[in-house]
């Protein structure tokens, strides 16, 4: 009988949560923690408070990861004065985690690096496919997702981020 | 109990939805659905609902699947975990995943890709008060394990646990004591159990500097096994054990070195986990490997079979770029704690522990070399992507007969003595006694006897991609593989002759005289080859957020175990231009020979929107093993079929 009710529950949710999906102004993003690449710790609306936030999740196997990933450190760079900031989630496993450090130093990148090994993250944002990328506004709010990474699609990134930093 | 809790909270986060508008939250649907010419179907689909109210948060996993790629149907609810969050307390209950340290006691993921789950279900609790953090866990897993069947698990294990662990962090160090007890009712070959208990206690230490970084971690393992057999004393040591792993980075600039250690020991005699073979590394414990994470499928096939109980290795990777061009170099060798020699003959072996803390090159040691070196990087104003790499890796997979020793021949002499003193009895005889002396005089030689299997191989991963300004990106991806899989003899005995209990020279007369031999375990169609030749190819167009469309033909010309393309395709048929197949002067179903060892497939993905997406496969896709965190399967082939698959996040 429990899990029946659970199951029922469970789709009223997920209707509920589809049609509100439209409505993409009531999204906002839960407050989580996570520990970045220095060791230090963070959460998610300490980083909206400054700006906007564009989260992407990647591991050093995943070879789009890779190539989107040098686009978004130059917007990183390039908006950052407009208080943008990117925040790449590596779900690498602790068998490869390592590496990490030695991967983001060897490319110079300067965006933030967060670590979450056991996709805990990555499953609360809806992350799984990599790479994953969310924006998220200087209110908390979630205004676009995109999965997956094709060649020129970069373009479309940096169009999502130039709107939200002239709409803020 | 708990279903019925999560239950009604996620319905009262629905009415607070409802009534306050303060509930955020997430979705992600997963959708693949399979159909091949010999009945490898499957469909899964999974729903995630992600809630987030205040400090509650709360998760639910729903799957139908009948049946799933690998594992049981499904239609219910997988996973689910509520949560509160506050300032100092961490609660979480229902399906608990974390990782302490490494992984060398505590490392929990779900894998729906190698059907690999270490979650448990119960309690989470944690308390920070900074610097230091206690953490709790207690509930209970059940982990299945594949028999003979590669799609559907046989064996359960149940695990009921319960773990501990202290932190203390200040700065970028860190130092955690752990502990994690778990009672086992372990499921044997012959669907018998076993009840066992394990204890784990250990320590992890790490520091974050700006030009280095480390971390170590320490567990010591003991397993006690209930033992209810008359005679026997109760709760007896069935197997104690260690692990330590070490890692040391440096960064210079935009370089950066990583080198890695680790010793795991906890069961030197059960290599291979099976059924029967319980009580050492536990699910719960899945540690690095010290293995390079490959994106090449070739590469990935060739994935080396990690022993978590019983192995040892280095691991070097250097990161760095000039210009524009990123440069990878890895270097890895590890081997088992010991050499393994026979004793006399090839069935008896005694084991020797190494003499340094190193990994061995010693054939009975099981060595394992691989080595990677890529360059990768953009030309031509970005537009031009190129990735070139070189794998090569060789592996002593296991020995038959190691021996280096004497063996001894004993030369019996039989003498008969003749009584020729006068007999009553017989009085026209002398009489014979044969009393037969045995003369023991024997000769002692060196044997000299190795026999084991080697697999070498390389590789060359290649991609090359054009990316235009409309657009439209052009890529080109080819690996090729060239693999050696051989029976290696050598020594001055050939083999063992059991009914005499001894070894056959190989020239009886010269001791001294050696030999070798190297027999190739490949073949293709009952003819033997030596080399194994790999190739993979796929040609790629894309046009940005719109679609994507790829073509990927595998091709090989020798397996281990024999494994053609039985089916042929129309797909197949217009890639090669085979007219007769569409004239219907070939048949449908035989593919010709021309196409048998080759697995072609074609892919169309289409995004519905930025975040929703659908993919069409169709072709066939060439078996084998499949890793994927460091967790391998092998998975069968999927034959003239056709795959769909939809994702999506709100």
């Amino acid at each position: 009988m429990t899990l029946k009710m659970i199951k029922y529950i469970f789709i009223l949710l997920f209707f509920y949560t589809s049609l509100s999906g439209a409505d993409e102004s009531t999204n906002l993003i839960p407050d989580l923690k996570i520990k970045l690449l220095d060791g230090s710790k963070v959460s998610l609306h300490e980083l909206v408070e400054e700006g906007p936030l564009m989260i992407d999740f990647w591991a050093t196997w995943c070879v789009p990861c890779k190539k989107v990933m040098k686009y978004l450190d130059q917007y990183n760079q390039e908006y950052q004065s407009q208080g943008f900031k990117v925040l790449m989630i590596n779900t690498d496993s602790p068998r490869s985690i390592g590496k990490v450090k030695s991967y983001i130093r060897s490319q110079k990148h300067t965006f933030k690096v967060g670590l979450d090994p056991n996709k805990v993250i990555s499953k609360k944002l809806n992350g799984l496919v990599m790479p994953t990328l969310i924006l998220v506004d200087k209110g908390g709010e979630i205004k676009w997702r995109h999965q997956g990474y094709l060649p020129g699609e970069e373009v479309e990134i940096e169009k999502q981020i130039k709107l939200l930093l002239n709409n803020k | 109990m708990i279903s019925k809790i999560v239950g009604f909270f996620s319905f009262f986060l629905f009415l607070m939805a409802l009534e306050a508008n303060e509930l955020d939250f997430n979705a992600g649907v997963n959708s693949s659905f399979g159909n091949s010419y010999d009945f490898y179907s499957f469909s899964e689909n999974t729903l995630d609902l992600n809630i987030f109210y205040k400090n509650f948060q709360s998760w639910v996993q729903y799957e139908y699947s009948n049946p799933p790629d690998i594992g049981f149907p499904i239609n219910d609810i997988r996973k689910f975990r509520m949560e509160y969050d506050s300032r100092n307390f961490l609660i979480k209950l229902g399906d608990i995943y974390e990782i302490w340290g490494r992984g060398l006691s505590l490392n929990q993921f779900d894998d729906q890709t190698t059907n690999f789950d270490n979650g448990l279900r119960g309690l989470f609790i944690e308390y920070n008060k900074n610097p230091f953090t206690i953490s709790h866990i207690n509930g209970s897993s059940e982990f299945w394990n594949l028999g003979f069947d590669l799609r559907v698990p046989y064996f359960k294990d149940k695990h009921n646990m319960i773990a501990n662990r202290f932190q203390y962090e200040k700065g970028t160090f860190t130092l955690g004591l752990t502990q994690l007890q778990s009672n086992e009712v372990h499921s044997k070959q012959d669907l018998n159990t076993a009840n066992v208990s394990h204890k784990i206690n250990g320590f992890y230490t790490s520091l974050f500097m700006k030009n280095f970084d480390y971390f170590i971690e320490y567990v010591d393992k003991i397993s006690t096994e209930e033992v209810i057999s008359i005679g026997s004393l109760p709760n007896d040591s069935l197997k104690h054990g260690y692990g330590l792993y070490a890692n040391y980075n440096i960064y210079l600039g935009s370089w950066g070195f990583l080198s890695e250690y680790k010793k795991y020991a906890f069961d030197s005699f059960h290599g291979d986990q099976n059924a029967d073979d319980y009580g050492n590394q536990i699910l719960y414990q899945q540690m690095p490997s010290l293995g390079k994470e490959h994106n090449s499928t070739l590469l990935g096939r060739l994935s080396h079979n990690y022993n978590f109980n019983d192995e040892r290795g280095v691991q070097y990777e250097l990161n760095g770029s000039f210009y524009d061009i990123s440069l990878t170099a890895q270097y890895a060798h590890l081997s088992r704690n010991q050499t393994w020699e026979s004793m006399s003959g090839p069935f008896d072996w005694v084991r020797k522990p190494l003499k340094s803390n190193l990994p061995s090159t010693d054939i009975s040691s099981l060595p394992y070399y691989e080595n990677y070196q890529e360059l990768s990087g953009y030309f031509l104003s970005d537009q031009l992507y190129f990735k070139l790499g070189r794998g090569g890796n060789k592996e002593v997979i296991g020995t038959n007969w190691y021996y280096n020793g004497l063996q001894t021949d004993t030369t019996l002499t039989t003498t008969f003595n003749y009584d020729t003193s006068y007999s009553i009895y017989l009085p026209d005889y002398p009489i014979i006694t044969i009393d037969s002396l045995v003369d023991t005089s024997s000769t002692s030689y060196n044997i000299n006897a190795k026999n084991w299997r080697e697999s070498k191989s390389y590789t060359i991963p290649f991609e090359l991609n054009y990316s235009m300004s409309n657009g439209y990106t052009f890529g080109i991806g080819f690996q090729y593989q060239e693999r050696k899989l051989v029976e290696k003899r050598e020594g001055n005995a050939k083999s063992y002759n059991v009914a005499q209990s001894k070894w056959i020279m190989v020239n009886p007369d010269d001791h001294s005289e050696t030999f070798k031999s190297s027999v190739s375990q490949l073949s293709y169609d009952g003819q033997n080859k030596s080399t194994q030749f790999n190739r993979l190819i796929s040609l790629t167009v894309s046009k940005a957020s719109k679609w994507s469309f790829s073509l990927t033909q595998d091709w090989t010309n020798a397996y281990e175990v024999q494994n053609v393309d039985p089916y042929y395709n129309p797909l197949e048929a217009l890639i090669y231009g085979d007219l007769k197949y569409f004239t219907g002067d070939r048949d449908k179903v035989k593919p010709p020979s021309f196409i048998q060892d080759k697995w072609l497939s074609a892919e169309f993905i289409y995004y519905i929107t930025s975040s929703q997406r659908i993919s069409i496969m169709y072709g066939s896709i060439q078996g084998g093993l499949f890793c994927s965190n460091g967790i391998c399967r092998l998975i069968p082939s999927f034959n003239d079929g056709l795959k769909i698959g939809y994702s999506a996040s709100f």
